[in-house]
């Protein structure tokens, strides 16, 4: 089916599913089929932030300081997360504007996304503050082996379903061949790929983050380049919003309350749903020991951040029905729930970096009690 | 209902404790040294996902994280009867 940017249809939008129904019209908020994205637009909004408002300049000075496999984990996080933000900023728009067909979902993505590209731009803030020219480490992300299996893995789910979709709203249903491969389109392919690639980002979103996250708070525990821990605590934030949005489509599907093809999909294919996430769960504890093949830091070891991304694995698994497969039962990193605190990233206005915009602050309500101790 | 109009948490393997008046079920909980999960403390993110097996809650916040019917969150929440939780 052929996308276009105004359906001039006239579709009862509430009847729509989230995906491959008809395409959106009328950008309107006002009632909602999923009323969660629209709520979740409104969080994401008043998280608002610019990579500028917070001070790295004293990083520099503890960069200096830290130990030659210190800076390499530093490093190589930060190139990882990169890669991570790179791919996030573009794909759920390029992949799911063009098969979305509720405008609260259709806005949640492009609201997501955006806050993905402001994560990239704070790693350029970050990484121009410690080198004058920092190309050698954005050259080496597409070079680096470690990072590149992981792209291979994030991206291949994406570009499956985008060049799915490209054929089939140019083509229609059809079995085509490029460069000797079959690629069958129809819509149960389109939509398996569409599960499968959804529960991919849910994993990126739950599990491929918290290595780096950790390395940077035990940083910050020791008083170390705190100007980039403000930086990544306003990142995870966002990250757990936007992991409840993928929670939700997929939970949404698979408890049939969306399209009811979705949740036989959602049945079938839960083995390979569950052997992505397990997947990922794998290369961020290679990760760990990669970061720390020169040597460890203070406070955090390979073995304590695979329980750590083990423990968290087993949570984020159980909110989607896939069970807690982990033998961990307890939090070996319990210091990291504080830089994960909603509250403690705000700050008062009157502080040099505001970093909370609330949004609706003007209380309209007048009752009588409001007046009752003035007098004339 | 205990004598000074506060509620009783039942918790699972645990024991019994009171909620505290004007505070979250989370903080309630954390004021007993009995540790839950937590993360945003402000109910988007779900990490003090928690089973309710008896009673009913109220939200001051409206919780955006997933939750299944026979869940809630314990960060933005308070209990509105005596009620029992596992907390896993």
């Amino acid at each position: 089916m052929k996308y276009t940017t105004f359906n001039q249809q006239n579709v009862n939008q509430l009847d729509e599913p989230m995906f491959f129904g008809n395409p959106v019209n009328v950008a309107r908020y006002d009632q909602q089929k999923h009323s969660i994205f629209e709520k979740l637009i409104e969080k994401q909004i008043s998280f608002f932030w610019r990579p500028e408002e917070v001070d790295v300049s004293r990083d520099q000075v503890d960069f200096q300081k830290l130990t030659e496999s210190e800076k390499h984990i530093f490093i190589s996080n930060l190139k990882y997360q990169t890669l991570l933000d790179s791919v996030q900023g573009r794909s759920p728009n390029i992949a799911f504007l063009p098969i979305i067909s509720l405008p609260e979902l259709e806005t949640w993505v492009e609201t997501w996304s955006f806050f993905e590209t402001i994560h990239s731009r704070s790693y350029t803030h970050i990484l121009r503050n410690l080198f004058t020219d920092p190309s050698s480490i954005f050259e080496d992300i597409v070079v680096n082996d470690e990072i590149k299996r992981r792209a291979t893995d994030i991206s291949k789910y994406y570009d499956d379903l985008i060049y799915a979709t490209q054929l089939w709203q140019t083509q229609g249903e059809g079995v085509y061949t490029n460069d000797g491969e079959a690629y069958p389109v129809n819509m149960r392919e389109l939509k398996k790929k569409l599960y499968l690639c959804m529960n991919s980002v849910n994993a990126l979103e739950a599990i491929r983050f918290y290595v780096s996250f950790a390395c940077t708070f035990a940083f910050a525990e020791r008083e170390l380049m705190e100007g980039n821990s403000k930086i990544i605590r306003l990142i995870a934030r966002d990250e757990n919003l936007h992991l409840t949005s993928t929670q939700h489509i997929l939970n949404l599907w698979a408890k049939g309350k969306d399209d009811p093809e979705m949740a036989e999909i959602a049945e079938e294919c839960a083995d390979e749903a569950k052997a992505i996430f397990m997947k990922a769960v794998e290369q961020e504890k290679q990760w760990a020991e990669y970061l720390f093949q020169h040597g460890s830091m203070i406070g955090l070891n390979k073995e304590i951040l695979c329980q750590y991304v083990e423990y968290i694995a087993n949570q984020r698994m159980a909110v989607i029905g896939m069970g807690q497969p982990y033998d961990v039962t307890s939090n070996p990193l319990p210091w990291m729930n504080n830089y994960l605190i909603s509250d403690n990233v705000q700050v008062a206005p009157q502080e040099s970096e505001i970093s909370s915009y609330l949004v609706g602050q003007i209380d309209s309500s007048v009752s009588e009690d409001d007046f009752a101790d003035f007098e004339l | 209902m205990a004598d000074d109009n506060t509620y009783r948490i039942d918790i699972v393997d645990t024991g019994t404790v009171t909620a505290l008046p004007d505070k979250t079920l989370l903080e309630s909980l954390e004021s007993h040294n009995i540790d839950v999960q937590y993360h945003c403390r402000e109910g988007f993110c779900g990490a003090c996902r928690t089973k309710l097996i008896e009673g009913s809650v109220d939200y001051n916040t409206d919780p955006l994280a997933f939750i299944d019917d026979d869940e809630i969150l314990p960060c933005c929440c308070v209990a509105k009867s005596d009620i029992k939780i596992q907390i896993d």
